[in-house]
């Protein structure tokens, strides 16, 4: 990338960093609140190892969620693209069952899947598939009838439709759900860790909470936003390079 | 090439009718169209827009069902079962835009089952006849509208089929890239011994590229006008100023016309 591309936010994040110290270190016993920078970043460099350790637990828990969901959610948005009367069937369901907050669920989750990783999993899962299956059914469907005819006129199956036609163009709309489901999976992982675990993100951020550790609070703040960032990364790095073609005709 | 000597028609349309809608409101698109077509002919249809050009196109692809007798290379066939059978292209290129040129070329050659290596092969040496050297491994955003429609044509072309249809192929071309493309399909029909039946709206095309002249009438649409064109051949870009090229349009362009004007009350009558 060149300069003019990246320098320009790095500055304002630079700037931004700057004012944010300065702010800290203002009398008015401000550090309860915004503690500066470099506190934060000590704290990090500290506990890095604890913090590395929680990062990988979540990380883990969002992964594993999100992938099992992700593979569900296409499932579904197949089989209801290709047969009708399942979509007429489960497809109100489906959007009743997100209609409910998933916190709601989050405690009867940890009760019946065990407060260890599983539960995470089950709702990082559960906030995926939704965002895929919608996707995945609407990028299918919205191949012009032109182009099916065309493929129809040189005898193609239902099976060469979907796999030369239907799938490659709804490629980039199943992507832009990942990319929405990838940081789903992740709120679910940590907000699932606050009704009950050990390790992981969610469960330091309730335990700085009750001991009112700001700095602490922040460190954890800043490896959700790693995980967050990096996550997002690899899957636009995966749009760009794999599946550029987007809405062009 | 125009006059070429054959046993029979390689499709003959008899009293094929088609009516969309059921119930009171029923739109009938074509009514008892008669056509015949040698092999080896290039027949242009023309007739105002609406009037179920594009219709009889897709009935003759095998992508709708209709009512009459349609023989194709001698054996009866209905609705669907011609479908595979005969190579269409319709009037946008429809590339995929995820796969390069070649492999946009080759689409029907896999669909059909062919390996990539084979099919890619295949289209190998069409490239500079198709004016596309080099561009094999473009994609289809980098090429222009032209070209564009020179794949499409090789993707139709390699679907090796007795008779192609093409749907107004180059109706989105401006007028100088039009000419040459006109110029250039001929010259490729001529090679090739293909049967080609062409829809325009441009009676300049029409009668510059076929043997044979269809106009068609208003809707309900049938068969008005089946006009064989005596041009000799090779046909150069002179030939549109002949007088007995002038003459042809005359008389075409008068039913054309008549025609339009009568679909263009059809619509103004409607409520």
């Amino acid at each position: 990338m060149k300069p003019s591309v990246w320098l320009p936010p790095l500055l304002v994040t630079a700037l931004f960093l700057v004012c944010w110290e300065i702010f800290g270190h203002l009398p008015m016993g401000r550090v309860k609140v915004v503690p500066p920078v470099s506190a934060i970043a000590m704290d990090i460099i500290h506990n890095h190892q604890l913090l590395l350790r929680a990062m990988l637990h979540t990380l883990t828990e969002a992964m594993v969620g999100f992938a099992a969901g992700a593979a569900f959610g296409f499932l579904m948005g197949v089989l209801f693209a290709e047969v009708r009367i399942l979509e007429r069937m489960f497809f109100p369901v489906f959007i009743i069952s997100q209609t409910i907050p998933v916190v709601a669920f989050g405690a009867l989750v940890v009760i019946w899947f065990g407060n260890g990783m599983l539960s995470k999993v089950v709702i990082a899962f559960y906030l995926t598939f939704f965002p895929v299956t919608v996707h995945t059914h609407r990028g299918l469907l919205s191949v012009e009838q032109q182009r099916i005819d065309l493929l129809r006129s040189f005898a193609a199956s239902r099976w060469t439709l979907f796999w030369r036609l239907r799938l490659p163009f709804a490629l980039p709309t199943i992507m832009t759900s990942l990319i929405l489901g990838s940081s789903l999976s992740l709120v679910g992982a940590i907000v699932g860790e606050w009704f009950g675990d050990t390790k992981g993100l969610g469960i330091m951020l309730v335990q700085a909470m009750y001991v009112e550790n700001m700095v602490r609070l922040w460190s954890i703040i800043v490896a959700c936003g790693v995980i967050g960032v990096g996550l997002y990364a690899v899957l636009r790095f995966v749009q760009t390079r794999w599946i550029w073609w987007g809405n062009e005709t | 090439m125009a006059s070429r000597p054959s046993d029979r028609p390689i499709i003959e349309l008899s009293n094929v009718s088609k009516t969309f809608g059921d119930g009171q409101r029923t739109v009938v698109a074509i009514e008892n169209v008669n056509l015949d077509i040698q092999p080896g002919e290039f027949v242009t249809l023309i007739g105002p827009s609406g009037c179920g050009k594009s219709t009889l196109f897709n009935i003759v692809a095998g992508l709708l069902d209709a009512e009459g007798s349609i023989r194709f290379g001698g054996k009866p066939h209905n609705g669907c079962d011609l479908l595979g059978k005969v190579a269409f292209m319709p009037q946008k290129d429809l590339l995929l835009p995820w796969r390069r040129v070649i492999d946009n070329a080759i689409l029907p050659l896999q669909v059909e089952g062919m390996s990539r290596r084979q099919a890619r092969a295949m289209a190998d040496e069409l490239f500079g006849e198709f004016g596309l050297a080099g561009f094999e491994n473009h994609y289809p955003h980098q090429l222009s509208g032209g070209m564009r429609q020179r794949v499409a044509l090789m993707r139709t072309f390699l679907f090796k089929r007795d008779l192609m249809l093409l749907d107004e192929p180059f109706g989105a071309l401006d007028a100088l890239t039009r000419m040459m493309m006109q110029r250039w399909l001929l010259d490729i029909w001529q090679r090739h011994n293909r049967t080609i039946l062409f829809i325009t709206h441009d009676v300049d095309e029409a009668i510059f590229l076929g043997d044979r002249v269809v106009v068609m009438t208003a809707r309900p649409g049938s068969i008005k006008i089946n006009r064989k064109i005596d041009l000799g051949r090779p046909r150069g870009a002179e030939i549109t100023t002949s007088r007995e090229f002038l003459e042809i349009k005359k008389e075409l362009l008068a039913a054309v016309e008549e025609e339009s004007m009568k679909s263009f009350r059809i619509a103004q009558q409607v409520p």
